[in-house]
């Protein structure tokens, strides 16, 4: 199982990088105590990254590790968490059931996230500084609230737990990181080229699925990638519209931990980080991070 | 350029109907519901006569528990966004100095990793390290520096622990930009001036941070006070937050109307903060930005 290989070279590296910057750190500053503040500095960088990582790191050892309670440093490798979390049939249909939920979720928020930011960034509407902010404010809202709103709604509206209910409310949350990776690249890229394909004749229409579509396709990916992983991860949401028997992998997780501290709360553990860096490093790959992170 | 030309919504602008359709259905409707249901007596489907009341809003400010789960909430809040700030400041600060491409992509990764990792997994991880026998307790009772467990779950501390690195990233991530529009040249004139580089980060760089500290800080703050999973998991359901008494009155008293008037003041502390944030990342970025 390659889950602990796909770790230890992004964090062997994050530590092999400290220390050269530190080397030319040195070399440029050559005076006495502007030295030592330089390392100083490093040292306490350092010490945060490895205050960062080093949590996910222990629930690796603790997945691997054969003992069924916390125990350290650890005795043994054994994938035996793996195998009773992938042979539980509660955990198995937790994991479908979130992978389900968050597919849906991305395609409707990259839908809606990526035309709001479309008609933001180019429909001329009034107001839309304010509109903006109310399709960005689930990300600072309690998404507890979010939550709960929904829950005495549908009480209210007696319509049960559904599951277009749980998309629905997966779809509010996420739907601000597309919309704001979709403007992100729409406020970037030059005006001029699609000014350009209408001064060559192209009809709108035409120049949007020529030049815009392609140009903000970056931004659009970036967008759905993150509306994944966050909707994979979603809790306090869920926490509200899940069903009994009818549980995403978070709370399912949740309820395990309230109870019980084994490993195989690791090895699902692991699982959601294996997917995580898998996610991280792809975006990376295609689209590149930097642009799209900004707060 | 004239303002009306420009300023006239064209055929895309109709591209936002389905988003402003979800926010009116899924966003907008349900909160109100939820006003509504903080003063009504109870469910109007279900019960035929049901009034207007002030009752929950009352019950909340006039029993001193509810105020202190209040006020505990806030003070979490508060020493969580603090110890983000002190912790976010310097890698933030190096992410954003970094001459290396390279250095910058991990370090990135490194920030970006733990925040897309899941909140109940990172919330078990420091279960594992801070609990009576987890790793920290483990190995201070075998180096014999203790020789009874500290008590570091179960506690506000833990739960503080636990808050900060789930949401110091989004403090990262905003001082990044902010430290990243400052002119490095600033600091090196200053240098150049005979200051030292912390006299010079003291008084040139950390002022003109100034708008990003209370941007993160306002972030990370209202992010620490709705928090559910760390409060309840790292507290072991004896320390009281606002969203834990929220989810209790519908899980274990069903008090719906109750449940609305705490959710309507977690809101209002909540939009007052989201107002506030957007302020000061005006601040930073100008007022002609839309993001």
């Amino acid at each position: 199982m390659g889950n602990s290989a796909s770790h230890s070279p992004l964090l062997s590296s994050d530590r092999n990088a400290a220390p050269r910057q530190m080397v030319s750190a040195s070399m440029r500053t050559a005076s006495g105590p502007t030295h030592y503040g330089r390392a100083l500095y490093l040292a306490i960088n350092v010490a945060i990254l490895i205050f960062l990582l080093a949590p996910i790191a222990i629930v690796v050892v603790f997945a691997l590790n054969p003992t069924p309670f916390i125990q350290f440093p650890p005795v043994g490798v054994s994938l035996r968490w793996f195998e009773k979390f992938f042979a539980s049939r509660d955990f198995m249909h937790a994991l479908g059931f979130s992978l389900q939920i968050a597919l849906l979720t991305t395609v409707s928020a990259t839908v809606l996230g990526a035309s709001a930011a479309l008609a933001l960034a180019r429909g001329n509407l009034p107001g839309t500084r304010l509109i903006v902010a109310t399709m960005l404010s689930p990300l600072m809202l309690p998404a507890i609230l979010t939550g709960l709103a929904l829950f005495q709604t549908y009480v209210l509206l007696d319509v049960g737990r559904p599951t277009w209910g749980l998309v629905a409310g997966h779809t509010l949350v996420t739907l601000p990181y597309v919309v704001r990776t979709t403007l992100a690249v729409l406020h970037n890229f030059d005006l001029r080229l699609e000014e350009a394909a209408r001064n060559l004749g192209a009809s709108p229409l035409r120049t949007f699925f020529e030049v815009t579509l392609p140009l903000i396709k970056p931004g659009v990916l970036a967008g759905a990638i993150f509306a994944f992983i966050v909707s994979f991860d979603q809790f306090p949401v869920s926490l509200f519209l899940v069903s009994p028997g009818n549980e995403t992998l978070p709370v399912t997780l949740f309820n395990y931990l309230k109870f019980d501290l084994d490993g195989t709360i690791g090895a699902a553990s692991v699982v959601s980080i294996v997917l995580a860096f898998v996610v991280v490093v792809g975006l990376d790959r295609t689209v590149g991070l930097r642009s799209y992170v900004k707060l | 350029m004239s303002e009306a030309a420009t300023r006239r919504p064209n055929g895309l602008a109709l591209f936002i109907l389905p988003g402003a359709l979800l926010f009116a259905l899924f966003f907008f409707l349900p909160i109100g519901l939820m006003a509504l249901m903080s003063v009504l007596t109870g469910n109007p489907v279900v019960a035929p006569k049901v009034a207007f009341t002030t009752r929950h809003y009352a019950r909340m400010f006039d029993d001193p528990y509810y105020l202190e789960v209040i006020w505990t909430t806030i003070r979490i809040g508060l020493v969580t966004t603090l110890v983000a700030l002190v912790i976010g400041y310097p890698l933030a600060h190096w992410m954003a100095r970094i001459k290396s491409r390279t250095g910058h992509a991990l370090l990135l990764m490194a920030v970006l990793a733990p925040m897309l990792t899941g909140i109940v997994v990172r919330t078990f991880a420091w279960m594992t390290l801070l609990s009576d026998k987890g790793v920290i307790n483990q190995t201070l009772i075998s180096l014999g520096i203790v020789s009874q467990p500290l008590k570091l779950m179960y506690t506000e501390t833990g739960i503080v622990v636990g808050l900060v690195h789930i949401y110091v990233p989004f403090m990262v991530l905003t001082l990044t930009g902010v430290i990243g529009r400052i002119d490095e040249r600033l600091e090196q004139a200053a240098e150049n001036l005979g200051a030292s580089p912390l006299r010079a980060f003291i008084e040139v760089t950390l002022p003109l941070s100034l708008p990003g500290i209370l941007a993160g800080s306002l972030l990370v703050f209202a992010l620490a006070i709705s928090a559910y999973v760390t409060p309840i998991l790292l507290g072991g359901f004896q320390i009281m937050t606002l969203p834990i008494l929220i989810y209790q009155q519908i899980s274990a008293n069903f008090n719906v109307g109750f449940a609305a008037a705490l959710g309507i003041v977690l809101l209002l502390i909540s939009l007052m903060l989201v107002i506030a944030y957007n302020h000061a990342l005006g601040l930073v970025s100008g007022q002609r930005e839309l993001q």
